[in-house]
């Protein structure tokens, strides 16, 4: 994995969301942290395309993502803050099998690969389960399932533990520590980022922290009080 | 976001969504072709009895029909103020035939059935260069997914009102539901551009 920052900033209007940034992330584990309104998730969604930089550029694996769009999209997944929303169809192996179609893939295929990722996760038994039906932790299970099914490279979380209870919080830490995929995590839970490999921090649009995650949680601490 | 469609086994279940849409549309046109009340009330009675073998309970069943009910009430008696009672009473029979048969097929197909169908038949329009079939076919199931949440949102909102003792009234309500509606559209759009659903042309 290899995504470049160069330059890269972000506007709203005239507000400045992201000021400019060089920054290369090659790590398996990253972790992002900040205040609200600090810039995270900007900054997350330049990385699929998602958003696209005012000015200067970001290249994912040496793809541009506003020239080759589609293909960095194939090559970083992203996990929205509201899993509820991430998931599109309203029953759980119907959602997952939407990712696969029109790839030329068998119908077999697709239900086999399907069904082989909802046990990956541990949740062979949701497949036909209603998304609303769902708990919270397994609600971020099957959007981990519907969005790895495509086999992408780079894994980005949006605060993933955000609404869960403290089971929950543990479980999807240990599926996110056994995941093969890079992971760029953003996180209020300081926990699930502790032995991650680096930290960045934002503040104020700005990143001004990058390092091991103790010392950036007490930064960070810092910064908040 | 909750689903239209039941778990079941019921003939219709079994019947593929192809031939049940085929049909839908087919009973839609036959529908308005007679005025027979005497042909209408049989077709009534007919939707009643496809509708009720489903395997949803009474609540639901009712709970289902009620926003239609409402749109089709406001409908006969506005046929009968300013045309007839024979007027009223054809659109109302037609009308409720409609929904009845409408409320089966959306309980026994599932989404991505939908979105099959409405694939394959938007594919001669596409070998026309008109539209991408694929893109038909998911914007036909996104209408039947936000269904059910756009009456989950219409729960929230009133249940707002309640909790803080506001009267309910149009504005403050059709408001916050379209607001609510088209953020979670906005969200759903976004999974749907970062899933690279739309990235395959199959
Ligand atoms: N689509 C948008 N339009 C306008 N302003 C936005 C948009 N998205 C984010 N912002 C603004 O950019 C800043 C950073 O937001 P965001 O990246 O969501 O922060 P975080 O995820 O750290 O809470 C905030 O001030 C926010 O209001
Ligand atoms: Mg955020």
């Amino acid at each position: 994995m290899d995504i470049c920052f160069a330059d890269s900033t972000v506007r709203f209007g005239d507000r400045i969301a992201l000021h400019p940034l060089t920054l290369t992330l090659r790590e398996r584990r990253i972790g992002i942290i900040g205040l609200n309104g600090s810039g995270k998730t900007t900054f997350a969604r330049l990385i699929n395309g998602l958003v696209k930089p005012t000015s200067g550029s970001v290249t994912v694996n040496g793809l541009d993502t506003v020239t080759d769009d589609k293909a960095v999209l194939g090559q970083a997944g992203f996990i929205f803050q509201n899993p509820q929303n991430q998931l599109i169809l309203p029953i759980v192996s119907e959602d997952i099998a939407l990712g696969l179609k029109g790839r030329g893939l068998s119908k077999a295929e697709i239900e086999a690969r399907t069904q082989a990722v909802l046990l990956r996760f541990g949740i062979g038994h949701l497949g036909s389960r209603r998304v609303h039906e769902l708990s919270g932790g397994e609600l971020q299970l099957a959007a981990l399932a519907s969005v790895l099914v495509t086999a992408p490279d780079i894994l980005i979380m949006d605060e993933p533990t955000n609404q869960l209870d403290i089971r929950n919080r543990a479980l999807v830490g240990r599926t996110i520590d056994g995941l093969d995929e890079h992971v760029i995590v953003i996180s209020h839970d300081l926990d699930l980022i502790a032995d991650f490999d680096r930290v960045l921090l934002f503040h104020e649009g700005r990143l001004c922290g990058d390092g091991p995650p103790a010392k950036m949680v007490e930064l960070y601490r810092e910064i908040a009080a | 976001m909750k689903t239209l469609y039941v778990d079941g086994n019921t003939a219709l279940h079994r019947l593929s969504p192809r031939v049940k849409l085929a049909g839908l549309m087919l009973a839609s046109i036959l529908l308005f072709l007679t005025r027979s009340p005497l042909a209408l009330g049989t077709a009534l009675a007919l939707a009643i009895y496809l509708y009720a073998m489903l395997p949803l309970g009474f609540k639901v069943s009712l709970h289902r029909l009620r926003p239609v009910l409402w749109t089709i009430a406001v409908v006969a008696l506005f046929s009968f103020l300013v045309q007839s009672a024979e007027e009223a009473t054809v659109a109302l029979l037609r009308l409720s035939v409609l929904m009845l048969l409408a409320a089966s097929v959306t309980a026994t197909t599932t989404v991505s059935a939908f979105i099959e169908v409405a694939t394959e038949a938007a594919r001669p329009l596409e070998r026309m260069g008109l539209v991408n079939a694929a893109d038909i076919g998911l914007a036909i199931g996104l209408v039947i997914r936000f269904v059910p949440d756009i009456t989950g949102h219409y729960q929230s909102v009133r249940d707002a009102h309640l909790a803080r003792g506001i009267k309910l009234r149009p504005l403050t309500v059709v408001v916050p539901l379209i607001i609510l509606t088209l953020k979670s559209a906005d969200e759903v759009a976004g999974a749907i551009d970062a899933r690279g659903i739309r990235n395959q042309k199959a």
